[in-house]
Formats: C-alpha cells, sequence, structure tokens
C-alpha cells in the first residue's frame, strides 16, 4: 500500500536526519577527521535522495482526487513530518557549513577544541548508508573542497522547501498529532534494528481488518436476507 | 585540561534555538527518564505539545531516532551532559529570588515558572498573565502596580477590549460610534466623561474637555491661565515665522505689568520668562507653561471635578444603546 510505502521512505529519512545531526555534533572536537567529513557528505547526499523520493511520492499521492478523506489527512500528515524533517536537515546543513569553514582539517594553526568526545562516528555513518562498514575513499583535502558542494545541496533544499509550500496547499495547522504527551513512553525501544514505523504500519493494519471485518458482516446479512426473499418468492408463486 | 563545549551548542546568533529542537530534546528526556521530568521541564513539555501540535508525531519519531544513536556510544555520555547544558543556558528554569541548586532543582521557596510564562501571579490575576511573584517579603516592583492600576482603568474604555456602543463601526457599517465620539458633539458620551476624571491631560486634550474647563475657569475668574497655557502651545507648535509675533502678543497680553489678562506666575519664573522674551524663540515660554499648567492641575483641576458643572455633565451624559443585531 501506498501509505506503508510513504511511512517507510519518511522513517528512513528521519533516521539519516538524526545521524546527520549526530554528526554534525562532532565537527570541530577532538573526533573530527578527514573520515568524519567524508560520512558527513554521504550521508547529506543520501538524505536528499530520501528527500527527493519523499516529495515525489507524497506530492503524486496528495494531487490524486480519489484518495478517501481519511487518506488524504493522514497523508497530510505525513506531509506536515516530511516538511518538519527537511527543515530540520537544512538547518543542520548550514550549522555543518558555519563550522566546516571555522574548522578547517589541515590548517595547521588552527586547532580542534577539546571536548572530551572520543570514539569516532563510523558506526551511526554505517547505520545511516544502511551498510556494514563505510569505505573511505576521499582525497585529503575534503573539508575544504566539499564546502562548496555543500552550499548549492543546502541552496537546493532551500528551494525545494520553497517549492514544497508554494504547490502543496497543505495547512499546517489542521493537522492533529497522533500521539498524546508521553505517548514515546508506552512503546518498547529496541535498539537495533527494528524501525518504529514496523510497529505503526501494524497497528494500521489491523484497523483496515477491522474495518474489513465490519464490511464483510455486513455484506454477508444483506446477502442473507436476499436470498431468504428470494426463497419466499418462489414458495408463495 | 577540562572538556570544553562542542561547537555545535555554542551560542550563535546565526542559530537560535527553536521550540522544535527543544520538543526533541525534551522527549528524549522524557523517554531516558521514564517520565520523570522536572516541574517546569514538565511544564513546557505540555506547552509545546498544544503548541507545535501539527509536529508533535515527527518530534517523537525524531527523539527516539536520535537516542538510538546516543545511546550505546561511549561518546554518547559527553554529547548528553553538553546538550543539558545547553537547554540550561537557552531555556532556563525562571526564578524568583535566591535559593540554592540542589538535586537539579532550585529549592526553598521560589517556584521555578515556566520561561513560556502563562501562569497567573501577583496582583491582578484577572488580566491574563500577571507580573512574575517576586519572593514573599518583596513588594512587587513600583511599574508593575501602576502598570496594573492603569490597565484596571483604562480597560472599561477600550472598545476593542470591552466592545464599543452601539456598535463596531468596521464590523455593522453603522457609523454612530463615530459620530457620537467626534471631537464636538453637543452631549458627550459617559464614558469620556468619565475620563475626564482620570487626570489631567485627559480633560486638557479633549477639545470638548477644553471647553467645560474654560467654563468652569470663568466662574471662578482664573480662565486666562487657559488661555495663557494655549497661546504657549500655539507658539511650541506654531510656524517659526511667526515666533516672534506670538511671543509679542503673549507679552502684552498676559505678562506685562497691568496687562488685561494677567497670569499669576512667581517672581522667578516671570525674571528668567522676560529675560528670554528678549531672545525669543519657540521654547521661551515653557517655565512659564509649565508653572501655570501645574497651578491648574493642582487647584483648578479638583474643584472643577467637584464643581455642580461636571455634576450635571456627568448625569448628562448618554450611554448609547447596543443597537440590536439583524
Amino acid at each position: 500500500m501506498v501509505k506503508e510505502e510513504c511511512k517507510a521512505l519518511l522513517d528512513a529519512l528521519s533516521k539519516v536526519t538524526a545521524c546527520y545531526r549526530h554528526m554534525v555534533l562532532t565537527i570541530g572536537g577532538t573526533s573530527d577527521s578527514q573520515n568524519l567529513r567524508e560520512e558527513l557528505k554521504k550521508t547529506r547526499q543520501k538524505a536528499q535522495e530520501l528527500a527527493v523520493a519523499n516529495r515525489n511520492k507524497l506530492t503524486a499521492v496528495l494531487k490524486d482526487k480519489t484518495v478517501s478523506k481519511e487518506d488524504k489527512a493522514e497523508f497530510e500528515r505525513l506531509w506536515v513530518i516530511f516538511s518538519t524533517c527537511l527543515e530540520i536537515l537544512e538547518i543542520d546543513m548550514r550549522r555543518a557549513l558555519e563550522l566546516g569553514h571555522e574548522f578547517p582539517l589541515n590548517v595547521p594553526k588552527k586547532h580542534l577544541i577539546q571536548t572530551g568526545m572520543s570514539g569516532g562516528t563510523s558506526g551511526v555513518a554505517a547505520r545511516a548508508m544502511s551498510v556494514q562498514n563505510m569505505k573511505y575513499e576521499a582525497e585529503h583535502n575534503i573539508d575544504v573542497v566539499d564546502l562548496k558542494d555543500l552550499e548549492n545541496e543546502i541552496n537546493q533544499v532551500g528551494e525545494m522547501m520553497y517549492e514544497m509550500e508554494m504547490k502543496v496547499n497543505v495547512p499546517q495547522w489542521t493537522v492533529e498529532a497522533k500521539q498524546d504527551p508521553g505517548a514515546e513512553l508506552k512503546s518498547t525501544i529496541s535498539v537495533g534494528a527494528s524501525s518504529i514505523g514496523m510497529i505503526s504500519v501494524e497497528e494500521n493494519k489491523s484497523f483496515c481488518d477491522i474495518s474489513k471485518v465490519l464490511a464483510g458482516i455486513i455484506f454477508s446479512a444483506v446477502l442473507i436476507i436476499a436470498i431468504v426473499l428470494a426463497v419466499c418468492v418462489v414458495k408463495l408463486s | 585540561p577540562p572538556p570544553l563545549q562542542t561547537p555545535y551548542f555554542w551560542t550563535s546568533t546565526k542559530w537560535p534555538a527553536t521550540e522544535l529542537d527543544y520538543a526533541i530534546y525534551l522527549a528524549k528526556k522524557n523517554i531516558r527518564k521514564q517520565g520523570d521530568l522536572i516541574e517546569h521541564e514538565k511544564d513546557n513539555y505540555n506547552l509545546l505539545h498544544k503548541r507545535i501540535n501539527h509536529t508533535w508525531d515527527f518530534v517523537v519519531m525524531q527523539a527516539r531516532e536520535q537516542l538510538r544513536d546516543a545511546a550505546p556510544a561511549g561518546a554518547g555520555g559527553a554529547i548528553d551532559c553538553q546538550e543539558q547544558a545547553y537547554w540550561l543556558v537557552n531555556r532556563p528554569p525562571v526564578r524568583m529570588g535566591w535559593g540554592s541548586w540542589v538535586g537539579g532543582q532550585w529549592v526553598r521557596g521560589w517556584r521555578v515558572q515556566p520561561w513560556a510564562g502563562g501562569e497567573d501571579g501577583g496582583a491582578g490575576s484577572e488580566h491574563g498573565p500577571g507580573p512574575v511573584r517576586r519572593a514573599r517579603g518583596f513588594p512587587p516592583a513600583p511599574g508593575t502596580v501602576l502598570y496594573i492600576k492603569f490597565n484596571e482603568q483604562y480597560v472599561p474604555h477600550d472598545p476593542i477590549m470591552s466592545g464599543c456602543l452601539p456598535s463596531n463601526p468596521w464590523i455593522t457599517d453603522d457609523t454612530t460610534y463615530w459620530a457620537m465620539n467626534a471631537p464636538t458633539v453637543p452631549t458627550p458620551t459617559k464614558l469620556r466623561v468619565e475620563r475626564w476624571g482620570f487626570n489631567f491631560s485627559e480633560l486638557l486634550t479633549d477639545p470638548l474637555g477644553r471647553a467645560q474647563l474654560l467654563d468652569f475657569l470663568k466662574k471662578e475668574f482664573s480662565a486666562e491661565n487657559l488661555s495663557f497655557w494655549e497661546a504657549c502651545e500655539e507658539l511650541r507648535y506654531g510656524e517659526q515665522s511667526r515666533i516672534t509675533e506670538i511671543v509679542d502678543s503673549i507679552y502684552q497680553q498676559f505678562l506685562a505689568p497691568g496687562a488685561t489678562r494677567w497670569v499669576n506666575i512667581d517672581s522667578k519664573t516671570m525674571e528668567r520668562t522676560l529675560e528670554g522674551i528678549k531672545t525669543p524663540h519657540r521654547y521661551v515660554m515653557d517655565d512659564a507653561q509649565m508653572h501655570i499648567y501645574m497651578l491648574m492641575k493642582k487647584d483648578s483641576y479638583p474643584r472643577f471635578l467637584k464643581s455642580e458643572l461636571y455634576r450635571n455633565l456627568l448625569a448628562e451624559a448618554i450611554i448609547p444603546p447596543e443597537t440590536k443585531k439583524r
């Protein structure tokens, strides 16, 4: 179903955004390195791919007139989540650009800040790219070279957000959160592979089932009544 | 060397700490502490849930994802500490008075108020968020008391806060309200006459009020004060080319010994003014004008309010009836 695909895409984007943020946190600190900059670049590009995919899918669905009202509300909710995710991504990208300018790696005079954070971010990057191990292939001065690309990508994201706002008419204030305050405490969090997207998909599936069962019962009831009437007609004539 | 804050969390005007970020941080903390947030954080959490309700699902999603990255890594501890410090700076618990920092909270009497405000405290709780309540034993700051008094006095007169009779012209297209409150009308509205009693400047700035004051002063034989004051206003705000002319006429009418409408100014001010007249400019009469103004305010104005003239005005003033909605 389209809804599940959209949700899965959105979950992936959210995951990559969180990973990107985690990596941007460490720029300029003791765990900064060329590898980090390369990880940032790759994660960022993956995030952009996912963003474009999300946008295409959601705009296609929102333009579709045959979608039912509840489905439309659900897709609007996903749209609002998507645009907020993009906002956060853009902010983090801008921060990365600033920090990248402030802390170039190969200049001997500029020192990195003693933040007390050790350990690399390769695990986080691997999770973002959904690979087992990260492969590092970049040149030595990626931290400086990459910044121009980063600037361009920030502009691209900015333009995408502007286009989204202009073309898709979804008023944000009409969307209501599905979760009450404190809802995050209820579902158990497993640190690892299973994503929350799966849990909510199951919930949705059970809802679908209930409505399907109800429809089935009503249909069969109508069918039985029709059969009884036909039998009566046959018997009387 | 002690560890420093990672550059991401440095305060900068380029990236202010947004509500969204704070909401995600609170959600993460909520999960990690299993619902055991500090009081002000709980209040902020609920407030934010209402305010950015439309993206709350995203907040929860992102909080979960961010926790996934933070928990297993050994470096996670340092980042969490730094994040907590960042939010302590950017969303401090508003506390009044001094207390002591015990177990992550300010103790000893002073209630921690959420930075987002909205709790009523102190005097005037009917007026929405009241002033921040100071510690017990301290009076509220003098400005707040006057501010509250001013609001209490003027709220019934404000057409937005208390509605305007007969009806709001912008809504009903009925301009009676403006007609009744025009600068010169035969019968003023009751609210207007009441306002004359608030302070002297209200009376003086209202043309109708000023006319009534003039009548009253004529009865008391001190009308020249008001005329003098009006003439000085004309000097202050009048044309540059006419200044010498006006100064001259004021002198002839009010200040010259044996003038027809001689005003009673004390000798020092009179000396200064007469000196100043020799080189006339816009503000030569300021001292004298202020003196007369204070005289009217302290002397004639209270008498005016107690006079029969004013009481009659109050009695005759009309309260416009509310037009029935069609």
